[in-house]
Order: structure tokens, then C-alpha cells, then sequence
């Protein structure tokens, strides 16, 4: 129990740093050293909130200061026009926080990367210029002082201690937030969206609905750390309020510490606030902007050397160095991995089997510009069948699959699943919910997550506990062959191995029709046997598979029936044996010459 | 009448400056794919070497022109090999948060050698005036525009007729293939980020008669040099140029029709609404796609 041992040891000192900060401002009298933690409590408080957007999330916003000006601002102001105490308009601000960050997010998270960045700092700069010219709510750059009058009520206090124990409560509350959102379904699904917004989608995940929602949590409790700070400074203007400055270290806190961790944001606060402080003590405003002359170093260092933060790199010294403080993060293995347990479970025939085929594609046409990708397509899939679906290089086969699992709208007919129209639906994770899984041609690992957090992605879908969605994943590894690999991260994959993750995943939704897009392409002779046998395993428990494959031995192996695409144009259809002797499809893969009359 | 025209000529004037900064920032987006948020504090450099060698010295910000700006090619160059080089291939948070990075360690640099001051210098022809028919044309700013014009053309025969040129344009285009055909992509991205930035030695140079410099003048012109390159369309020239035209339009007519304070908020709000509606510019942008743009 040598684990056992190490994560007693973690609670014992986790315990002790908690007695510690208890106990402090009692201690400690000294108002610098009470403020100096004040400040820490404060900007790890923030940069939490950031993160849960920024972070879990990854849309790395520099405009947050519009939530922790629109905080500062509504409580100060019903406060002092209204005499509502700031308790109470806290909570006023950080709804309208949450409202604007909607109001921002919508038109904004259509945007990626630096865009979206360049963006949300722009609108910082929006809300603090209006915040100075609408004088007669802000009073402009004279900004507001909040009237220093003590009490509970009013959220001022003589006593810095308070001040210390409120902040120190609100970071707890935050990362109790933060630690719910990392284990639970919607943080694995803000992973997701950041690792790659198509996957996730094609995980049944609702992208923008997701990112929205980590908006607005964040927002919100940024917004409360405005209210704090209003209260604390007891006077707010729009500089400082919507300060640039302040939007980037809320941001670079998280990044140096560990981005998109728990802790991360904690640890960059801890390590840079006190530098900061002690700057400022020391040189007082004589050399104004040392401290961020020295943030921004370490920002370029850390970028370049260490993206992963501070947090990652300890906990890789601390493995060498004292392993009993820092266990690798060992899975047991389940007691007795039941591959085929997975596929027994009876999700299939839930949706009243009806006779019908499982799925029709009808006149399906889908043009880009003026060309034609596909044209007049119709078949269809009956339960329990796998169709091959091929086609030289250019015949429409991965459109039609985009087409079918609702990632392009199609330009005319129709596609029924279950006999319902699904195109109207518009949505690819809506169509994945009813049960279509499918897999990408060029295979989209989570790259920075292990391959266990990536087929969770997919087994939250249905098991909606971390526990549920776990057991699911574990025993989809064995079957597919992945389970010593589980915790790998996913861009350290083989080729290979990152097509049966690719497989895992989808089939961690539990669908009934599988779309597997070139999943033998690159493998090996003796890998595309196991390809084939692992179908249908799959297939034999009564999921449908429709497969897009250019091997064509496999795909004839492997295939009850086969429709042939050429120029986005169906063919042909039949049993392989016959469509391998079709003039048609010889003519279409080899030329005219090679047909035989 | 008389007012509109020379609003309009004020707008164009302003809007040349404008275009001046934006130019090296688009060329480095085209060519090297970075999206360098210090591309301001480049220009501030630039002011501020300008300032100095004018007080100093009485060297004419004319004549400092054809100092600083081979100056700060050398120190784009050297910037690309030491920040820009070993984050050519990471994740979007680094090549973000480095060039992030730089611009507040710049800006916090001049602000601790020069505190925050505004400083701006005297020449004989700052304000100097063309009057005609009744109009002004203030004499820096349209020496400013000429400039920024005869720039466009300039990069555009280069892009055009030289070897270097052609080879900046590759690997805009299309870096692999460029690659393939014996471009040395380092040494393109190290000369076009030197280009980008020796610009802003010259922008740097051309508007210290004008304006006052001061550590986060980079942070105004940058971001809107980062308006008018997302509304000329990301990495093309042209574009750069008539956005600059058309944001220094709109600075002009909204100062005087609705509030100059509001000046910088009405076309921040153009930015959002062009990124959101429009991605790709008014011209088009290369690799829109690939950037993260659509």
C-alpha cells in the first residue's frame, strides 16, 4: 500500500497548509504580510474563474475585464444610489456578467485562436471607453468612492482579517467549482471542444451551447472579484476596472501555473503575486512596471519551454525526486475486464425495432460552388448489415458521410434514420445523441488528453457519472485493444492505434449505426485482419456498420452488400462478388481497357 | 460641402498612417503566420529612437528615417530568430502569449527607462499648412500618406519582380510546396519578419512630427493597425491599405458627427463585427482557414 501511504501523506499536508491559512491574519499582524495574502487569495480567485473559459475550455479571452468591471460597477453603484448592500449586488453584477458574456459569446466564439483573443480584448477596450464617456452613471475618469462606512451589511470592514477570510472563502468555493467541472461530464466536454470542435461534435457534445456555459461561470465569478475588489479599494474607475493590464495577468496566472488544470491558476497566483507585492513595497512607484516587465519574460519562457506550466513540471521532478509525495496516477485495472460485457449491454432495440431499414438516403445531393461533390445519391441500410461504400479517390464517399452524420447540410434530398428525417436536425451531435457514430478519415485524437479521457468523451454520452463513463471506457479498450495504452496521451498514437481509438470513441456513444471512415487505411496486413475480425465483433452484436474503405480485399471480406460512388454518382449496388465483376466499377477504378468483353 | 470635403481629406490623410503601421503587420502575418501582438511596441520603438535622436542630436526625424528603419530590420531579424523561430510549429497558446509576452515586456521596459511622459518634438514644418480652395492639408500627414502609398507599390514590385519577392509570396501561399520547390523557408520568414518590422521603423519616424510618443503608444496604433489588417483582410497588402483608408474615414466622420471620445470604440466595434460577418476582409484573406478564421 505503498499509494495508500503517499495520498495520506498529501491529505496530512493539505491539511496542515489549510490550519495554516486559518489561522493566519490571527497570527500574523502585520497588515503588509495580511494584505500580501489578501492579494494572492484575490488573483488566484480570478485567474480560477479565467480558467474554467480559458482553460477547460481553451478560448483564451483578454477581455475578462468586462465581466470584473461589470461586477465592480453594479454593486458599487446600486450600493450607492440604491442602498443595497454589496452582498446582494455581487450577486446582481455577476448575473449581469453571465448575460453579457452570452451577449459576447454568441457572435464571438465563431471566431478561433488568436481571433478570438484579438476580439474579446477589443470589447475591453469598448466597455472601458463607454465606461468613461457615460459620465452621468460612472462619473467618467473621476471614477466613484464607495463611503467608508463599516459593517457586515455593507461589505467594508476596518479589520483586513475579514477581508482575508472572504477571499480566502471565495477561491475555496471557486475551486470546489473548478474540481467539480474537471471530473465531471461537462468538463469532459469542454476538453473536448478544445482539443477539436468536429470530434466532440461528432461525440454528440453541443459545442456552443458548452462553450457558452463555461462563459457564463466564468463571468460570473469573475464579476464577484470585482465587487471584492470595489470593496476593498473602496473606490473603482474605468482604468482600472476595464484595465487591459489586468484582463492579460488574469490570463497569464493560469498559463505559467498549469492551463487547464485545477490547481494550475492557484500555483501561477502564489508564485507571481508575492513578487509583485514585494516589487511594489520595495521600489515603491520608482521603477513602475518592473513586475510586468518581469511577467512578460516569463511569459515568453514559459510558452516556449514549459506550455504545460509550472504545476506539470513540478509533479514531473517531484515523480523522480520524492515519489511517495507525487504517486503516478496508476488505474486498477477492473477485476475482471469484460471486453464483450460492453457490447452485451442491451442499448441496442431500445427504439422499438422496427423492420425498416435503419437508414435511407434518398436523392441526396450536396454541391460545393458549382461542383457537384454528390449527386442524386439513394440507398439504403438495413439493420444488423455491413455495406461497404467505395469509390475511387474524388467520388463523394467522405461527403456523403458528412452529408449522412449531419456535418454539411445537404443541398436536396433526404436522409431517414430510424425512418425520420435527420438533415432537418442541422446538427451533427443531435444526430450522434439518436445514435449514428461516426468515425474521420483524418483521425482527430484529443491530442492532449490520455486515451482513456478520450474514449470518456464519447462514454459520457450515456454514462453520465465519471464512474459509469470510466467502466464503459475500460472495457471498449480491451476490446478494441487499447487497454495498455489507456493512459497515453493521444499524439503520442501509432497510426494504427489511433484508428481504433478513433473506433473506441465512437462506439462509447453506443450507437447502432457506425459510419467508419477508411479505418484500414495504413495498416498492416495483419492489423487490417484484426480491423476486420473487431467489425465484426461489433456488428455481430447487432450494430450496423457502414464502412468507407479503399482496401479492397478488406472491404469485399468484410461486406454483406457494396455501393459504388463514382464523379458523386451511385453506380452501382450488390453483393462484393458481383460488384467486383461489374464493368462499371472496373471501368471506373482501372479504366476502359482493363474491362473484358 | 466645404465641411464633408474636408473631413474626407483629414479621413484619408489619418487613414494613410494608419495604413503605414498596418502594412508590416499584415506582411508578417502573410508570410510567417504569427499574429504578432508586439508589432505596436515596434512603432513605439521607433518613435521613441526618433524622439531622442531629435532632441539629442537635431537630427531630423527625415533624415532619422533612413537610420531607424534598416535598424529595426535588423532587430525584426534578430526578434524572429530568438522568439518567433522556436514557436513556429507550437499550439496557438504559445505563438499567442509569446508575442504577448514581448509586447509587455517592451512597453514595461520604455515605461521604466522613460516613464510614462508623453514627448513629443517641434520641427519647422509640423504644423505646416496647404491651403487650397479653402482646404488645409496639413504637411507631415501628407507626406505620411505619400509614403505609406509609394510603400504599397514599392512591396508590391518587389512581391512581384523579384526572387525574393516571389519566394515571400510562396510561402504565403502555400509554405510546404515552397519549401519543396528550394525556398529556404527560415531564412523568407527571417527577412519578412525583419520587412514587417522595419516598416514600423519608418512608421516610427514619419508620424513622431505629428504625434507624441509615450510606453503604450505601440498598445493604441497596434490594435488599430490590427483593425484595419482584419478589414483590408488578413496578410494582403492592398487590403491593408484601403482599410487603413476606411478606418481613417470613419475616425474622421465619427469624431465630428457623434464624439472623438467614442472615436476608438466605433471602430473597435467595426473590427468585431467585420471578424464575425466577414472574416476574410474586404480583399480576402490568405489562410483564413487555416488560421482558425472560419
Amino acid at each position: 500500500m505503498k499509494n495508500g501511504n503517499g495520498s495520506n501523506l498529501r491529505w496530512v499536508i493539505l491539511l496542515a497548509i489549510a490550519a495554516i491559512l486559518l489561522v493566519y491574519p490571527l497570527i500574523v499582524r502585520n497588515p503588509f504580510y495580511v494584505h500580501l495574502f489578501i492579494m494572492v487569495f484575490f488573483y488566484a480567485f480570478l485567474a480560477v474563474g479565467w480558467n474554467i473559459v480559458g482553460g477547460f475550455a481553451g478560448q483564451l479571452s483578454l477581455g475578462h475585464t468586462v465581466f470584473y468591471g461589470i461586477g465592480a460597477y453594479s454593486s458599487t453603484l446600486l450600493f450607492i444610489h440604491l442602498g443595497v448592500s454589496p452582498w446582494l449586488g455581487m450577486f446582481a453584477g455577476g448575473i449581469l456578467a453571465s448575460l453579457t458574456s452570452v451577449v459576447i459569446g454568441v457572435p464571438c466564439f465563431r471566431l478561433h485562436g488568436p481571433f478570438f483573443a484579438m476580439s474579446t480584448l477589443a470589447l475591453g477596450e469598448v466597455f472601458r471607453i463607454l465606461a468613461t464617456y457615460w459620465r452621468d452613471l460612472t462619473q467618467g475618469t473621476m471614477g466613484i468612492s464607495i463611503p467608508v462606512k463599516f459593517g457586515w451589511k455593507n461589505f467594508i470592514f476596518e479589520e483586513k482579517a475579514v477581508f482575508y477570510y472572504v477571499i480566502l472563502a471565495f477561491t475555496v468555493v471557486a475551486l470546489g467549482i473548478s474540481h467539480w467541472i474537471h471530473r465531471s461530464r461537462f468538463g469532459s466536454n469542454l476538453v473536448a471542444l478544445r482539443e477539436d470542435e468536429e470530434a466532440a461534435e461528432s461525440l454528440g457534445i453541443n459545442v456552443p451551447r458548452n462553450k457558452l456555459w463555461a462563459m457564463m461561470i466564468s463571468a460570473f465569478l469573475v464579476a464577484l472579484g470585482g465587487t471584492f475588489s470595489a470593496q476593498y479599494i473602496l473606490f473603482i474607475d474605468p482604468d482600472a476596472e476595464f484595465s487591459v493590464g489586468l484582463s492579460l495577468m488574469i490570463a497569464i496566472f493560469p498559463i505559467l501555473g498549469g492551463i487547464g488544470t485545477v490547481w494550475g491558476p492557484v500555483i501561477g497566483a502564489v508564485v507571481l503575486v508575492p513578487l509583485q507585492e514585494f516589487l511594489r513595497a520595495w521600489l515603491g512607484s520608482s521603477l513602475h512596471g518592473l513586475h510586468l516587465f518581469i511577467y512578460g519574460g516569463l511569459l515568453i519562457i514559459a510558452v516556449t519551454f514549459l506550455p504545460r506550466g509550472i504545476l506539470d513540471w513540478v509533479q514531473a521532478l517531484g515523480r523522480k525526486a520524492l515519489p511517495f509525495l507525487f504517486p503516478t496516477p496508476a488505474l486498477e485495472k477492473p477485476a475482471h475486464p469484460r471486453p464483450d460485457h460492453f457490447l452485451a449491454w442491451s442499448w441496442l432495440g431500445q427504439k422499438g425495432s422496427s423492420d425498416g431499414p435503419i437508414l435511407e438516403v434518398s436523392d441526396l445531393g450536396k454541391n460545393f460552388g458549382g461542383l457537384a461533390a454528390i449527386r442524386q445519391v439513394s440507398f439504403e441500410v438495413r439493420r444488423g448489415e455491413i455495406v461497404g461504400l467505395i469509390g475511387p479517390n474524388g467520388a463523394g464517399k467522405t461527403t456523403l458521410f458528412n452529408v449522412i452524420s449531419g456535418f454539411y447540410p445537404p443541398d436536396g434530398g433526404a436522409v431517414l434514420y430510424h425512418g425520420e428525417a435527420i438533415s432537418s436536425l442541422h446538427s451533427a451531435y443531435r444526430i450522434c445523441r439518436r445514435g449514428m457514430g461516426r468515425t474521420f478519415q483524418l483521425v482527430k485524437p484529443f491530442q492532449n488528453i490520455s486515451v482513456l479521457e478520450n474514449v470518456m468523451t464519447g462514454a459520457f454520452l450515456r454514462g453520465k457519472t465519471q464512474a459509469a463513463a470510466r467502466d464503459d471506457s475500460l472495457e471498449i479498450l480491451e476490446l478494441v485493444g487499447l487497454y495498455e495504452l489507456k493512459s497515453t496521451l493521444g499524439k503520442s498514437l501509432t497510426i494504427a492505434d489511433r484508428k481504433r481509438l478513433e473506433l473506441a470513441r465512437a462506439l462509447a456513444t453506443r450507437p447502432d449505426l457506425l459510419l467508419l471512415d477508411e479505418i484500414m487505411a495504413g495498416l498492416t496486413p495483419k492489423e487490417t485482419d484484426e480491423a476486420i475480425q473487431l467489425i465484426r465483433k461489433v456488428r455481430d452484436r447487432g450494430i450496423t456498420v457502414l464502412v468507407i474503405e479503399h482496401v479492397m480485399q478488406a472491404v469485399m471480406q468484410l461486406s454483406d452488400r457494396i455501393v459504388i460512388l463514382h464523379h458523386g454518382e451511385k453506380i452501382g449496388e450488390g453483393p462484393p462478388r458481383e460488384v467486383a465483376a461489374d464493368e462499371k466499377v472496373i471501368k471506373a477504378y482501372l479504366g476502359e481497357e482493363y474491362v473484358i468483353t | 460641402m466645404e465641411t464633408i470635403l474636408q473631413l474626407t481629406i483629414n479621413g484619408l490623410l489619418l487613414g494613410g498612417i494608419y495604413s503605414l503601421i498596418a502594412i508590416g503587420l499584415t506582411l508578417i502575418f502573410g508570410v510567417v503566420r504569427i499574429i504578432n501582438f508586439a508589432q505596436g511596441e515596434f512603432l513605439m520603438i521607433g518613435m521613441f529612437a526618433t524622439f531622442w535622436i531629435f532632441s539629442l542630436l537635431k537630427i531630423d526625424p527625415y533624415l532619422a528615417l533612413f537610420i531607424f528603419t534598416p535598424l529595426l530590420f535588423l532587430l525584426g531579424m534578430g526578434t524572429e530568430r530568438v522568439i518567433i523561430k522556436p514557436i513556429q510549429n507550437a499550439p496557438p497558446i504559445a505563438q499567442i502569449f509569446s508575442t504577448f509576452g514581448l509586447s509587455i515586456v517592451l512597453q514595461n521596459g520604455a515605461l521604466m527607462l522613460w516613464k510614462s511622459d508623453y514627448r513629443s518634438l517641434e520641427t519647422s514644418y509640423s504644423n505646416a499648412v496647404i491651403s487650397w480652395a479653402g482646404l488645409m492639408i496639413n504637411v507631415p500627414r501628407l507626406v505620411a500618406f505619400s509614403v505609406a502609398v509609394g510603400i504599397v507599390i514599392f512591396l508590391y514590385l518587389f512581391l512581384q519582380r523579384t526572387y525574393l519577392g516571389k519566394a515571400m509570396s510562396a510561402v504565403a501561399q502555400d509554405r510546404d510546396a515552397a519549401q519543396l520547390m528550394g525556398v529556404d523557408i527560415s531564412k523568407v520568414y527571417m527577412l519578412a519578419f525583419g520587412l514587417g518590422i522595419g516598416l514600423e521603423g519608418l512608421a516610427g519616424a514619419l508620424i513622431m512630427p505629428i504625434y507624441a510618443t509615450y510606453p503604450t503608444v505601440g498598445f493604441t496604433f497596434g490594435l488599430i493597425a490590427f483593425v484595419v489588417v482584419v478589414l483590408g483582410g488578413l496578410g494582403n497588402m492592398i487590403g491593408a491599405f484601403l482599410g487603413g483608408l476606411v478606418i481613417g474615414l470613419v475616425e474622421s466622420f465619427s469624431g465630428f458627427y457623434i464624439s472623438p471620445e467614442l472615436n476608438t470604440a466605433i471602430y473597435f466595434l467595426i473590427f468585431v463585427l467585420v471578424l464575425i460577418i466577414r472574416p476574410q476582409g474586404l480583399m480576402g484573406a490568405v489562410g483564413a482557414q487555416e488560421m482558425g478564421l472560419k
